[in-house]
């Protein structure tokens, strides 16, 4: 049983649903695009707290009807999300660090890692999720990772090199460490531009202009 | 100090970076940081101009990789100059942008990285490098554009970004034909290999053609020129006047550097083909853009046809390709820079005081706002080509350029452009200061409607004005009754006259901000002979 | 003639996936759509660059691996591109969510008469 009593977002309301149409109904609606006409699918008390956080923060008369939110609630999806979500922010580290010799490098390993809060997005809940990531957490990746990058370029010309002059560290292999901490602050800040836009355009309204760097 | 020329891609991007980090912890301290960040960019872009008039270009490599497996930057005369107008015009408008601009922090961190990438276009040595920093101008400049209030900056930025990506696609396009034909991606060496690989290959062929296709999207030559009305438009109006002094300027920048340091004049020599594809552009914007900027109502669309028209003019001045033509197209990139973005904040600013943003509604306005009349006026004829002013300066280099190169048509066209350019403007400053104010114009209050207000933190000056078509509708006649389209704005009566100023809309900075946008158009006039003087080495060194 | 073809497929490919590009971002009217048609005209140039940087049997550029190498460069160009184009993607999509909650409506003729009664 899916059943899990630690789990904060579920719902007593789940417990009756019948697993044999979990599926339908679930794929159903994800795969529809929001914009088309609402449809007679029961809306769990997550989802209509969705839609009605989306209507007040955004809603105006120019939408013609109410878009179902992206979000419905799964506990096959939530289980697998639980286990796998871990995994899956390894490889994204993985895929960064070995860029060099294999396939991979920052901006894949960013977006493998910017994966992960999706999921969990879809998973347990797009307003939760964004609730817990906070609204600082995605600018302040992206800050981070352009001022490491930055730092590693004019640090070597405050040392009396050419901008970007890995050799002037003087650290044994400095090339192959700085490149590598670029591709580090690279993937930093596409894990946090994709997180940032994710919650942007789902939560559907302004504000979606911007720090879009 | 050579290494400044990364340093100052990096400081904009410094500023952005923390005018973003800023703006977690406090809001409204976009502005002070900007100008910060502004501030140390037009020191640097001056001692690094006074540095390259000097001592001749700089080369710089990045990361000590040597130049055709690295990166190199490379600042000559024409570089220093596009960096120093950047950094002038983008503090000039911070200046107006206090008052009148968006005021989140985000704002300003996408206005940095524009500057970040104007300046990067300019001082880069290395094509693939050259579209990287395009699409970060791009990316910039479409979500400046869409910084506005409602939707039409949405749908115009929307607009700019399809067709913008387009003319970057093919830029990238015609970078990939030129690294298959020769298999390196530095300038100077292209230069080489592309003579060596021959000036009749299809390859060259295919990638000229490509890459001055995108660039004629960026700089919006006349049939690729569909997101330019909407997008200077719909923006904001500091944003229109950034983006129209400076996108386009540094693409008309990039268009002269591909043409005559990675293709050279050998190239437009072998080929008549490319020549002709050049005028045909140029002759077609100058025409077209003025004639259909004849027609418009809306002032800022009006201004962005004349951008069509007037970047005609540069382009046919690379096709020309002599030492007086590129010359003058130089004086007159910097030139229309000043007085293309002052006209834009001349617009804005007469806006905020008046609400006037149509032809009709300018009319009398030498009575009612005197200084934005003036100004306007001033840059008007500027534009035009009124002698000491840097329009005229400009111009007649390009026309010298091409009566000795004895491109006929040409000639006779851009001779043509200034009756073209008088017919648009003289309806306009006719209005202003040959027509009687209209009558109560009632409640034509200070409607800074598609400009001024950022999203998401209250509205810029007050309570948030009527659109576009409800002060049409009231001011069109001599309608005394404000309806109820909530145009009766803060604080201005009803049935007042002719003396309808908001004056608490209108700041000194953005005032002077104008007022300095106007005499530097007539001053870079003066000034323009001696500029001519110190280019020359550049440009001869360019058409070697 | 086959031959001369079937050696270049993979070009005539991709100048099919930019005119497919292009064609879907005039001929839609759906803005998103639109940007999707946009993304396979980006596509189209991207496998035109890889198709122009393989070579056959070819190892990754280390000094370790056996003799044709590849090289990087088009790669790291192509890795460019492709971010280059999320990035725009990513925008445009933000730029549609504001135009539908402004107007309603992602069809492009409903926004141009809504617009014009504005």
């Amino acid at each position: 049983m899916t059943d899990d009593t630690t789990d904060p977002t579920t719902d007593d309301g789940e417990q009756d649903r019948p697993t044999s149409g979990e599926p339908q109904e679930s794929a159903d609606p994800v795969a529809e695009k929001p914009r088309e006409s609402v449809d007679s699918v029961a809306e769990e008390p997550r989802e209509s707290v969705d839609s009605v956080a989306e209507e007040s923060a955004g809603g105006d008369e120019l939408v013609a009807e109410e878009p179902p939110g992206p979000y419905v609630e799964s506990p096959i999806i939530m289980a697998t999300v639980r286990i796998i979500t871990p995994f899956v922010f390894t490889l994204g580290l993985f895929v960064m660090f070995h860029g060099a010799d294999s396939s991979g490098g920052g901006f894949q390993g960013g977006v493998i890692v910017g994966t992960v809060v999706l999921m969990l997005g879809i998973a347990f809940g797009i307003e939760v999720t964004r609730e817990w990531i906070g609204p600082r957490l995605p600018v302040g990746l992206v800050a981070v990772g352009v001022l490491v990058f930055l730092t590693i370029g004019v640090g070597s010309v405050l040392l009396g090199g050419d901008f970007l002059e890995y050799e002037e560290y003087g650290i044994h292999h400095a090339s192959k460490y700085g490149i590598e901490l670029v591709e580090l602050a690279i993937g930093l800040i596409v894990a946090g531009i994709v997180t940032g836009l994710f919650f942007v355009i789902a939560g559907g309204m302004a504000d979606s202009e911007g720090d879009l760097a | 100090m050579s290494d400044l020329v990364p340093l100052l891609v990096a400081v904009p991007i410094f500023g952005s970076i923390f005018a973003l980090l800023a703006g977690l912890v406090r809001s409204r301290t976009g502005w002070p940081l900007a100008v910060l960040a502004a501030g140390v960019q037009v020191a640097g872009a001056l001692v690094l101009a006074v540095d390259v008039f000097d001592d001749g270009p700089i080369r710089y490599v990045v990361g000590g990789f040597t130049a055709p497996f690295g990166i190199e930057l490379v600042v000559d005369g024409l570089s220093a100059t596009m960096v120093v107008l950047v950094a002038v015009v983008a503090l000039g408008v911070l200046a107006y942008a206090r008052a009148a601009g968006p005021r989140s922090n985000a704002f300003y961190a996408t206005y940095l990285l524009l500057v970040a990438g104007l300046t990067g276009m300019s001082v880069t040595g290395d094509v693939f490098n050259m579209y990287v920093f395009l699409e970060i101008t791009g990316l910039a400049a479409y979500a400046l554009v869409a910084s506005g209030d409602g939707g039409r900056p949405a749908l115009a930025a929307l607009k700019y970004l399809l067709v913008g990506t387009v003319g970057a696609s093919l830029f990238l396009l015609g970078i990939a034909y030129a690294y298959v034909a020769t298999g390196t991606l530095n300038m100077a060496d292209l230069a080489t290999q592309l003579e060596a690989v021959g000036y009749d290959s299809p390859l060259v062929w295919a990638s000229f053609g490509l890459l001055v296709s995108g660039l004629f999207v960026k700089i919006a030559v006349f049939p690729l020129h569909t997101w330019q009305p909407d997008a200077y438009a719909g923006a904001p109006d500091s944003v229109s006047a950034l983006i129209s002094a400076l996108v386009s300027t540094v693409a008309a920048y990039a268009l002269i550097r591909i043409v005559f340091s990675v293709f050279t004049v050998d190239f437009l020599a072998a080929n008549d083909i490319a020549q002709t594809v050049l005028v045909a552009g140029a002759v077609a914007s100058i025409v077209f853009g003025s004639v259909i900027a004849v027609s418009q109502r809306d002032l800022k669309r009006m201004l962005a046809y004349s951008s069509v028209s007037q970047f005609g003019l540069v382009v046919g001045a690379v096709a020309v390709a002599n030492d007086t033509a590129l010359t003058g197209a130089m004086i007159h990139l910097v030139g229309h820079g000043v007085m293309k973005g002052g006209l834009f904040l001349t617009c804005g600013l007469i806006a905020a005081a008046t609400g006037a943003r149509t032809v009709d509604e300018y009319a009398g306005l030498a009575e009612r706002f005197p200084v934005g009349a003036g100004a306007f006026g001033v840059l008007a004829l500027a534009m035009v080509g009124i002698p000491p002013a840097v329009g005229f300066v400009g111009k007649w280099y390009v026309a010298l350029g091409a009566v000795e190169a004895e491109a006929w048509p040409l000639a006779v066209v851009i001779f043509a452009s200034t009756l073209l350019t008088l017919a648009y403007f003289a309806r306009v400053i006719e209005r202003i200061y040959f027509r009687d104010p209209p009558e109560a114009s009632a409640g034509s209050g200070p409607a800074d409607s598609p400009s001024g207000s950022e999203p998401g933190q209250g509205s810029a000056a007050g309570t948030d004005p009527g659109e576009d078509a409800a002060t049409g509708v009231a001011t069109d006649g001599a309608g005394v009754d404000t309806d109820g389209t909530g145009t009766d704005t803060d604080g201005t009566s009803v049935l007042a006259g002719t003396d309808d100023v908001d004056a608490s809309a209108v700041s000194t900075g953005m005032v002077l901000t104008v007022v300095a946008a106007a005499v530097l158009s007539v001053a870079l006039g003066v000034a323009a002979f001696e500029y001519g003087q110190l280019l020359e080495p550049t440009i001869e060194r360019l058409l070697a | 003639m086959i031959e001369a073809v079937a050696d270049r497929v993979y070009y005539l490919v991709a100048i099919l996936l930019l005119g497919i590009g292009t064609y879907m971002m005039i001929g839609n009217r759906n803005l998103v759509k639109k940007v999707i048609g946009m993304n396979v005209f980006q596509t189209g140039i991207f496998l035109f660059l890889i198709v122009t940087a393989y070579v056959t049997d070819a190892s990754p550029p280390l000094l370790t691996a056996p003799e044709p190498h590849v090289s990087p460069l088009p790669h790291v160009l192509i890795l460019t591109a492709i971010v280059v184009g999320v990035s725009l993607t990513a925008v445009a999509l933000g730029l549609i969510v504001r135009i539908y909650d402004e107007y309603g409506t992602l069809d492009e003729d409903a926004i141009r008469e809504l617009v014009a009664d504005e």
